[in-house]
C-alpha cells in the first residue's frame, strides 16, 4: 500500500497557489458529491421503510449472532480443509510438473491449466449432480470442499512453482557441490525455502476459498451465506441481513488480505496472486 | 529575456530547504554565469543533489529565491514546464524512456514541447546521437543499451532542446568504471562549446580539467568555493581539506 | 448418454450457451475495464477524498464474494425501488467486481513506472497533461497486458455466477444443470462445459502472451 501512495503522489508537483486553490475547490466539490450521495442512499433505505427497526433490531439480539458465527465456522471450516487439500494437491501437482519424467510432467501441467481454468461452481456441480447420478453420495461438506480445493489446487500448483523459483539458483548448486542427490536437494534445500517464500502468497490465496464457499448453499451445507438465509425467512429482513453478510465477508477478506500484506512485509517476499501468474 | 540577457543565467540568493526534520539547504548563495561549468563536490548527503535538482524545480524551496536568466522560477503550470524546457538534466539512473526508442527519446521533447515536425526532430536527433557516439543504437529501446551508452542518449535529449544550461546530477555515479570515461568525454566536449554547467560529480579529475570554479558543500553549506586548481591544492577549509584527504585513497 | 449425443439434442442450446458466455465475459470485461479507469483516475487523482471512495470501492468490491453481491442486487434491491433483470443484475455484479481488480493492476502499472521517468519528463518541459499522456498510460497500459490477461479469464469464470439466476439461455455452468434435469447426460454436459472454459481459457492466454511479448516494456 505504502508503494501506491508514493508513486500515486509522485505524479504531482508540489503544488503552487493556483493548484492549491484548485485542489481546494474539488475537494469542496467531492464532498458534497459524497454526502449527496450517501444522502441518496440513506433516502433510498428510508422511503422503501427499509430504516424500520424491525428490519435491524434482531441483530442486537445474542441468539442472531450465534446462529450467523455457527454459519462462520461452517464456513472456516470449508475453507480450512479445502485450503488444506489445495495445499497438499497444490504441492503434488507442482512437484509432478517440475519433475524430470516428462509424462508425469506434462499430466501435471494439464491438470494444473485445467484446474485453474475451470469455475468452482462447475466443478461442485460436477459434484453435486453428476456424481451422484452414479450412485456416490458424499457428505455435503465434502461435496462443497472438494471442488473448492480442486480449484485452488491448480492456482497453487503455480504459486509454489513461482516460489520454487525464487529460490536462488546458487543454493541447488552448492548442495550438489556438496553431492546431494536431486530429490535431497528438492526435499532439503528448495522446498522449505520455496514454502517460507509463498507463505503470504498462500494466505492470500484463503480469500479466493473463502469467496469460493459462499455458494455452499448449493449442496445445502450450512454456512454463512445459508444460515443468514434461514436468519431471512424467520425475520423476513432480507435487505439488512444480505447488506450486514457482505459486510462480514468483505471483513474477513479484508483482514486476511491485509494479514497476508504483513506476512509479506515482514518475510521481504512478494505476494504471487493469479494476476502475476502466467495465464493458462 | 531572451538572446541580449547579459547577466548571470543562474542566481540562487539565500535559499533554504527542509527534508522534515533535516535542513538540507542553508542560506545558498550561488551565481553561475553564462558558459561557465560549476562543479558541486562534498560528501555525500551534504546537499548538492539537491541544491541541483532546486535550478529547474524538481525540488521546491522553503525560502529565498532562485533566478534563471534574471526571472524568478515559476512555481507552477506551463510556465514552469517551459522554463524546464531551457534547462537540460542528466540524472544519475539515466531515466530514459523505458517504452520508448532510443530516437524517440530524443525527438520527445522537440515534437511534443517545442512542436517541431518530426521529420525535422529526427533529423536533428539523429545528429545528436552521432556526436554522442550512439547513432546505431537508434531503434533500439534503452534496456538494451550499456549504461554508459543510455547516459550518452539522456544527454543528446537535453541537448535536443537546445538548452541554455545544463544540470548533470552525478552522471557517472551509476555507470561502470569502464564507461566513466566514454559519458565525461561527451561532457568535455560541451564544456568546450561553452556550454552552462552545473555539474554533481565525484569525478575530481574533471572537475580540475573542466570546472571553470568547484563549489564545495556540507551539511546543506557552501563552505567554500574556487577555481580548481586554488581549491584543490589550497583547501581553505577543515571541512574542504578533510574531505579531499578522504577521497584521495581512491 | 455420451458427448455426442448431447451435441444432437442440446447442440443448439449449448451454442447459444457458449455464444450468451462470452458475450457476457466480453461486455463484463469492458465494462469493469472502463470503470476500473474511472476509479483508477480518482484513486490517483490530488483531490483526498476521492481517492479514499476509490481506495474504499476497490476494497469493497475485490472483497465481497460474487454470490453476496448478486443476492443483494436479485433480492434486495428491489426493496430498495430498483427491480433489474436477472442478467442485467449479473452483469452489472461481475462488472463491479471487475473493474475492482481491473483498477488494482492499473496501479500496480502506474507503480512500476518509476519516479525518474516522471522526473525525466518534467525536466524535458513537458507538462502534467503531456506526462500522464505520453509516459504514464503508455507505460502503465503496456506493463499491464498480463494481469488483464489474467483477469479476463477470471472474468470468463465468474460469469458462472449466472447459473445462480434463471437466464435464457443458460450460461455454460448453467448448462450442465440444464442438461442434467431433462436427461441422464449430466457427465457429458460437465465435460462439454469444461472443454468450452478451458479452450476459450487456453486461447485467451495465448493471445495475452503474445501482445505481452510485442509491447512489453524492458526495463
Amino acid at each position: 500500500m505504502s508503494a501506491t501512495v508514493s508513486m500515486r503522489d509522485a505524479l504531482y508537483e508540489a503544488p503552487g497557489p493556483k493548484t492549491r486553490r484548485r485542489v481546494a475547490i474539488g475537494t469542496a466539490i467531492s464532498l458534497v458529491a459524497l454526502a449527496a450521495l450517501v444522502a441518496f442512499v440513506i433516502r433510498q433505505f428510508y422511503i422503501n421503510d427499509q430504516l424500520n427497526p424491525r428490519y435491524w433490531s434482531f441483530f442486537a439480539r445474542w441468539t442472531t449472532w450465534r446462529f450467523l458465527l455457527t454459519g462462520l465456522m461452517g464456513t472456516v471450516r470449508v475453507a480450512l480443509m479445502a485450503g488444506v487439500l489445495a495445499i497438499f494437491l497444490g504441492l503434488l501437482l507442482m512437484l509432478g510438473r517440475i519433475s524430470s519424467n516428462k509424462v508425469l510432467s506434462t499430466v501435471c501441467h494439464v491438470i494444473t491449466d485445467l484446474f485453474r481454468s475451470l469455475p468452482s461452481l462447475l466443478l461442485i456441480y460436477f459434484f453435486f449432480l453428476v456424481i451422484p447420478r452414479y450412485g456416490l453420495k458424499m457428505p455435503s461438506f465434502w461435496m462443497i470442499t472438494v471442488p473448492v480445493a480442486l480449484a485452488a489446487s491448480g492456482v497453487l500448483a503455480e504459486v509454489f512453482r513461482a516460489g520454487v523459483n525464487a529460490v536462488p539458483k546458487g543454493q541447488t548448486e552448492a548442495a550438489m557441490s556438496l553431492g546431494m542427490t536431486h530429490g535431497k536437494i528438492t526435499r532439503k534445500i528448495v522446498l522449505p525455502q520455496a514454502l517460507r517464500i509463498v507463505i503470504p502468497s498462500l494466505v492470500s490465496q484463503l480469500v479466493v476459498v473463502v469467496k469460493d464457499t459462499t455458494v455452499a448453499y448449493v449442496v445445502s451445507y450450512p454456512d454463512l451465506m445459508q444460515n443468514a438465509r434461514v436468519l431471512i425467512s424467520n425475520y423476513d429482513a432480507l435487505v439488512s441481513m444480505y447488506f450486514v453478510v457482505a459486510l462480514i465477508y468483505i471483513a474477513i477478506n479484508y483482514a486476511t488480505n491485509r494479514f497476508s500484506i504483513y506476512l509479506a512485509h515482514r518475510s521481504g517476499s512478494k505476494i504471487i496472486s493469479r494476476t502475476e501468474e502466467n495465464p493458462v | 529575456m531572451t538572446a541580449e540577457y547579459a547577466g548571470p543565467i543562474i542566481e540562487m540568493r539565500h535559499v533554504d530547504k527542509h527534508f522534515g526534520q533535516l535542513h538540507v539547504l542553508k542560506d545558498i548563495n550561488l551565481t553561475v554565469e553564462k558558459g561557465e561549468v560549476v562543479v558541486l563536490i562534498g560528501p555525500s548527503g551534504s546537499g548538492k543533489s539537491t541544491l541541483c535538482r532546486t535550478i529547474n524545480r524538481l525540488e521546491t524551496i522553503d525560502s529565498g529565491e532562485i533566478l534563471f536568466q534574471g526571472v524568478k522560477l515559476p512555481e507552477e503550470g506551463k510556465e514552469l514546464a517551459a522554463l524546464r524546457a531551457e534547462i537540460g538534466m542528466v540524472f544519475q539512473s539515466f531515466n530514459l524512456f523505458a517504452h520508448k526508442t532510443i530516437l524517440e527519446n530524443v525527438t520527445m521533447g522537440p515534437i511534443e514541447v517545442l512542436r517541431k515536425s518530426k521529420k525535422e526532430a529526427e533529423a536533428e536527433a539523429m545528429e545528436l546521437l552521432r556526436r554522442v557516439g550512439v547513432a546505431e543504437q537508434a531503434a533500439k529501446v534503452p534496456a538494451q543499451l550499456s549504461g554508459g551508452q543510455q547516459q550518452r542518449v539522456a544527454i543528446a535529449r537535453s541537448l535536443a532542446m537546445h538548452p541554455k544550461a545544463m544540470l548533470f546530477d552525478e552522471p557517472t555515479s551509476a555507470l561502470d568504471p569502464e564507461m566513466v570515461g566514454e559519458v565525461l568525454d561527451v561532457m568535455v566536449e560541451l564544456a568546450k562549446q561553452g556550454m552552462t554547467m552545473v555539474v554533481v560529480t565525484h569525478e575530481m579529475n574533471f572537475a580540475r580539467r573542466v570546472a571553470n570554479r568547484v563549489v564545495f558543500m556540507a551539511d546543506g553549506q557552501i563552505v567554500e568555493q574556487n577555481t580548481p586548481d586554488e581549491f584543490f591544492d589550497h583547501p581553505q577549509s577543515d571541512r574542504a581539506r578533510d574531505f579531499l584527504n578522504s577521497i584521495k585513497g581512491h | 448418454m455420451g458427448v455426442a449425443e448431447v451435441f444432437t439434442e442440446f447442440g443448439d442450446i449449448y451454442l447459444q450457451s457458449v455464444l450468451s458466455t462470452w458475450l457476457m465475459t466480453a461486455v463484463c470485461f469492458a465494462g469493469g475495464l472502463t470503470l476500473g479507469i474511472i476509479i483508477t483516475v480518482l484513486r490517483v487523482s490530488p483531490i483526498k477524498p476521492l481517492r479514499t471512495v476509490g481506495d474504499v470501492y476497490v476494497q469493497l468490491f475485490r472483497n465481497i464474494p460474487t454470490v453476496s453481491l448478486l443476492v443483494i442486487f436479485v433480492y434486495a434491491l428491489p426493496y430498495l425501488g430498483a427491480t433489474l433483470p436477472y442478467r442485467t443484475c449479473l452483469l452489472a455484479c461481475v462488472i463491479l467486481i471487475v473493474s475492482a481488480f481491473a483498477s488494482e493492476n492499473f496501479m500496480s502499472g502506474i507503480n512500476a513506472i518509476g519516479v525518474g521517468q516522471i522526473e525525466a519528463a518534467r525536466s524535458v518541459g513537458l507538462s502534467f497533461t503531456q506526462i500522464i499522456r505520453l509516459v504514464v498510460i503508455p507505460q502503465s497500459l503496456r506493463t499491464t497486458v498480463l494481469p488483464m490477461t489474467n483477469l479476463l479469464i477470471a472474468t470468463l469464470l465468474t460469469t458462472a455466477m449466472g447459473s445462480q439466476v434463471p437466464l435464457t439461455p443458460p450460461e455454460l455452468t448453467g448448462m450442465v444443470n440444464y442438461v442434467n434435469s431433462r436427461s441422464v447426460a449430466g457427465i457429458s454436459a460437465f465435460v462439454v462445459s469444461a472443454i468450452c472454459y478451458a479452450g476459450t481459457s487456453v486461447v485467451l492466454g495465448f493471445l495475452g502472451n503474445r501482445l505481452d511479448k510485442k509491447v512489453r516494456i524492458l526495463r
